[in-house]
């Protein structure tokens, strides 16, 4: 599993950040959804012993609070609060990728991301990368070299192959087939994948 | 020309966006989470359930076990007709048959109190010993003799061959692993209920659900619009769906389900290991005298499953004799199920194998050895092939191989500390049909929209349908909207057999064609606008039915009756198969036996090919497959109590990224007429086929080590003391 945490190593300014600043003014609201309703009661149990912290925190620009379970993860509050379904759920435990999305501008599995630990973080899912309809360049990528067939792996191969090109990991073929080895594609799109990445490569390196 | 274009995909953009909904992604206002609770034990009883604990977890609502069942009937056995993966309920019975069958369910307001609750059940088992593998003592073996084959005398034909194979091959048990965790969410709306639940089988599903609810087959819904992968392992009814639906119904409340990725390990199906006697004989010249090719399957106690590939492994090459035979081996597993190729995947990697063992000890070289034995009628019924193109393939593999200077000396090739290994085998496929239904609706904007039950499993269904009804109807492809994976759209196939292009590519035809004869149009002169205003209407919808020639009456029916009958591949008068050729390079490490792949390289021949692009993806990923049966796949179970070790995604091992280097697919031009009006033979399987004895091959040229089984691991490989 090639999942660097080394934050310091991306350079330049970033998606995610500009996005937080569009967005931040017209949100705040407090998320409380189905992890929250359960919370409360969870708060209380002292049998369970699980407690509800209360994080900030920024999706796709957008900024918000919630108080959760502590045992929520990212990818269970994406995907059953938010109905942010584009990040997928593969295994639960860190060893597919399809839930891979952007914290501060690295890739992360989200299902092993807990939300307590996610206070200030800026996090980025595939529904974030677009701009007003355009697609980003990797997307248009992955569809120009057929990188996926069923689909389902394809939004956190896609922010894999991003954060994988701002690690610098993108030089050639065979370095890319090592740095995206920890997203699986049963299909077997890899050929198209690594050719999406290589197309992309440039363009996402220059929006850094 | 729309047909054959490399467009991209239409549904491409939903998929890189996150917008296309799987199962597990639609919204049905604030469910509540289910969580499966799976038997620890191999075989034996329940004798105790204490769910006090897991009903103290907040916020959960109920517990289900045998002691507090679920009224769900099991819907019949796929294998004997029916449409589910198996025939019996999990948790009717206080009974487990097998490591990790489905023993309760609890449902909590939250996903994590329904983890924490089904964490907290306490089950006491009465435990017995299983024989849950080949070599087990107890197993059950059940011969089939309706299901062999015998064309000639085959102990003369053996006995006039000058040279000949006669070895044991094993395959093992292999796990779908489709990226998306199963998943199903059920909703009732009064007595309507909607699920969404990723299905090869929507129609198969819906009768399904209905049959083991107890309730009318026109008050349930399946939903899959966009299925994580499918790969045969979501073409029958899961154990699970129905229980979901009958919680919803209990609990009055939308219910929504993840299987876990080690529990999808055991209560869907997967690949049944298998152990093949293989004979093959061969005269002056290379010529196969005798062929018999026989296997053992494992299955559950309760059904009988099994693929039986020597169906089609008999229908090769030229044989004088032939004799073929399967064994159904009870034990104590589930039931397994269809996976990629179900029957070519084991059964090739025999048969291609022991095609490769004769040549060397012919001393030819393997491609002529099959060039010898190519046929135009197969061996067992005497008909011809539609079409076949095997050797075609072969050449243009061959020469892009390089394999002229391919010398058969184990040895030959070294680079470094690396032994280099060449090798090939056959891929094949038969092309399937089935019944399949359309509604086509067409107006004056000449704008098309399509409707079929059938389903796009990452396969490019919504592409090439797209494609096929713009050059139908004489529009750009950009016109055509197409609505599949719906149980309530017009009856279409299943997903499975390679046979869904063929079959709605042929019905769509047809109700192009009575657009066309309405309007007085062809696809060449079609002006919607014009056409329309002679014709006095603003718009035509037309309902079209293909039944594939060689189905029965009974078979033609299933098209209203939710269950799947498929034809083609060998039938009485003509054989129709779909061929390919695949050549591998592998380099097994002098010192620590590591296995690698830098070339894998396939020519395949399949009718007309509706678009290159999909069609390229779907052989490439079927090599991939191979790559993986070949040196990484394996259900690992533990003798002693029938549980599955390895049983999540990391343990499993599936190719990666790094395990695929030089990977190409050729696509070689084939017209077939007779085969469906579509001229369309399946591809989503072919690719799989032959790749694991290409690499088998490849490692005896590198090694001098016959490796007889699948996956080759690097303990096979050690050198000879």
């Amino acid at each position: 599993m090639v999942k660097p945490t080394d934050r310091s190593s991306e350079g330049g300014p970033r998606v995610s950040r500009r996005g937080l600043l569009r967005g931040s003014a017209a949100s705040g609201a407090a998320a409380f959804g189905n992890f929250a309703a359960g919370a409360a009661e969870a708060q209380q149990s002292q049998e369970t012993g699980s407690t509800a912290p209360t994080v900030t925190f920024s999706i796709n620009g957008s900024e918000r609070t919630a108080t959760l379970d502590a045992r929520t993860t990212l990818l269970d509050y994406l995907r059953e609060d938010l109905d942010l379904t584009g990040t997928k759920v593969g295994c639960n435990h860190a060893q597919c990728g399809a839930c891979t999305v952007l914290i501060d501008g690295t890739r992360v599995n989200s299902c092993l991301t807990l939300m307590a630990t996610l206070d200030g973080a800026e996090i980025t899912t595939i529904e974030g990368l677009d701009s007003e309809g355009d697609l980003h360049p990797m997307q248009q990528a992955f569809i120009d070299n057929d990188g996926f067939q069923c689909g389902y792996c394809t939004p956190g191969q896609i922010m894999s192959a991003i954060g994988c090109v701002r690690e610098g990991h993108a030089g050639s073929a065979p370095e890319i087939r090592e740095y995206m080895s920890g997203n699986l594609c049963r299909c077997g799109a890899y050929k198209g994948i690594v050719a999406a990445v290589e197309q992309a490569r440039d363009q996402v390196e220059e929006a850094g | 020309m729309t047909i054959g274009n490399p467009i991209n995909r239409i549904d491409g953009k939903l998929k890189v966006t996150g917008s296309a909904r799987y199962a597990a992604d639609f919204a049905v206002g604030t469910p509540l989470y289910a969580e499966l609770v799976t038997s620890t034990i191999g075989l034996g009883r329940v004798t105790g359930v204490d769910d006090s604990a897991a009903r103290r977890v907040p916020g959960v609502r109920e517990v289900y076990s045998h002691a507090n069942p679920l009224p769900v009937d099991a819907a019949d056995f796929f294998g004997m007709g029916g449409r589910a993966q198996q025939s019996w309920q999990p948790f009717a019975e206080p009974d487990v048959r097998f490591n990790g069958e489905i023993v309760g369910l609890v449902v909590a307001d939250t996903l994590i109190a329904a983890r924490e609750a089904a964490r907290s059940m306490r089950l006491d088992y009465e435990t017995q010993e299983p024989a849950a593998v080949f070599g087990a003592e107890g197993l059950e073996p059940e011969e089939l003799p309706d299901r062999g084959l015998s064309a000639g005398d085959i102990e003369a034909a053996m006995q006039a061959a000058t040279q000949s194979v006669d070895e044991t091959y094993r395959t093992s048990a292999n796990t779908h692993n489709a990226m998306e965790l199963f998943a199903t969410t059920a909703q009732w709306s009064g007595d309507e209920l909607t699920v969404y639940v990723p299905s090869q089988w929507v129609e198969g599903f819906a009768a399904g659900i209905a049959e083991e609810l107890g309730i009318d087959r026109s008050r349930v819904r399946v939903v899959s619009p966009y299925v994580g992968g499918g790969f045969g392992g979501k073409g029958s009814l899961f154990t699970w769906t129905s229980i979901i639906a009958a919680a919803a119904r209990d609990l009055g409340r939308p219910v929504k389900l993840y299987v876990t990725r080690e529990q999808g390990f055991t209560t869907a199906s997967y690949r049944a290991e298998t152990e093949q006697d293989f004979r093959l004989g061969a005269g002056e010249g290379g010529r196969f005298t005798g062929f018999e090719h026989t296997g053992r399957e494992i299955s559950s106690r309760a059904d009988t499953y099994v693929v039986n590939g020597s169906e089609n492994t008999s229908r090769m090459y030229h044989a004088d004799a032939v004799r073929t035979g399967v064994t159904c081996v009870h034990a104590d597993r589930q039931t397994p199920g269809f996976m990629r190729a179900p029957p070519e995947t084991p059964y090739f990697f025999a048969l291609e194998s022991g095609v490769d063992e004769l040549a060397w000890k012919l001393g030819m070289d393997p491609v002529e050895l099959r060039r010898v034995n190519d046929i135009d009628r197969e061996p067992v019924n005497g008909v011809p092939y539609t079409s076949r193109s095997l050797m075609e393939c072969y050449d243009a593999a061959a020469d892009r191989f390089g394999w002229s200077d391919y010398e058969q000396r184990v040895g030959s090739r070294t680079d470094g500390d690396w032994l280099v290994g060449w090798g090939c085998a056959t891929a094949t496929y038969p092309t399937l049909m089935a019944p399949c239904s359309v509604r086509l609706h067409l107006d004056a904007t000449g704008t098309a929209r399509v409707w079929v039950a059938s389903h796009d499993v990452g396969t490019g269904a919504y592409t090439v349908l797209a494609q096929a009804t713009a050059q139908a109807l004489g529009i750009p492809v950009e016109n055509v909207s197409i609505e599949l994976g719906d149980s309530r759209l017009p009856p279409g196939t299943i997903a499975g057999g390679s046979i869904s292009t063929a079959s709605n590519v042929s019905v769509i035809e047809i109700a192009a064609r009575q657009i066309h004869d309405k309007l007085g149009t062809t696809a060449e002169t079609m002006n919607p606008e014009e056409a329309f205003a002679n014709y006095g209407q603003r718009a035509i919808e037309e309902y079209a039915e293909w039944i594939p020639p060689a189905a029965s009456r009974k078979q033609a029916r299933t098209l209203y009756n939710g269950k799947v009958a498929i034809v083609g591949g060998p039938e009485e008068d003509y054989t129709a198969f779909a061929f390919g050729a695949e050549f591998a390079e592998v380099r097994v490490h002098k010192y620590t036996r590591e296995v690698r792949v830098p070339r894998l390289i396939g020519a395949f021949a399949a009718g007309r090919i509706m678009n290159e692009k999909t069609a390229r993806s779907q052989y490439l990923g079927g090599m991939i497959w191979g790559l993986g049966h070949a040196l990484l796949e394996k259900t690992e179970v533990d003798p002693r109590n029938g549980k599955i070790v390895n049983a999540n995604i990391a343990e499993y091992l599936v190719p990666v990224n790094a395990d695929v280097q030089e990977l190409e697919a050729i696509l070689i031009p084939e017209t077939d007429e007779k085969v469906n009006p579509a001229g369309v033979k399946g591809i989503g399987e072919i690719g799989i086929v032959g790749t694991a004895a290409a690499i088998a091959n490849a490692v005896y040229h590198a090694t001098g080590i016959r490796v007889r089984h699948t996956p080759i691991h690097v303990e096979d490989l050690l050198p000879q003391a």
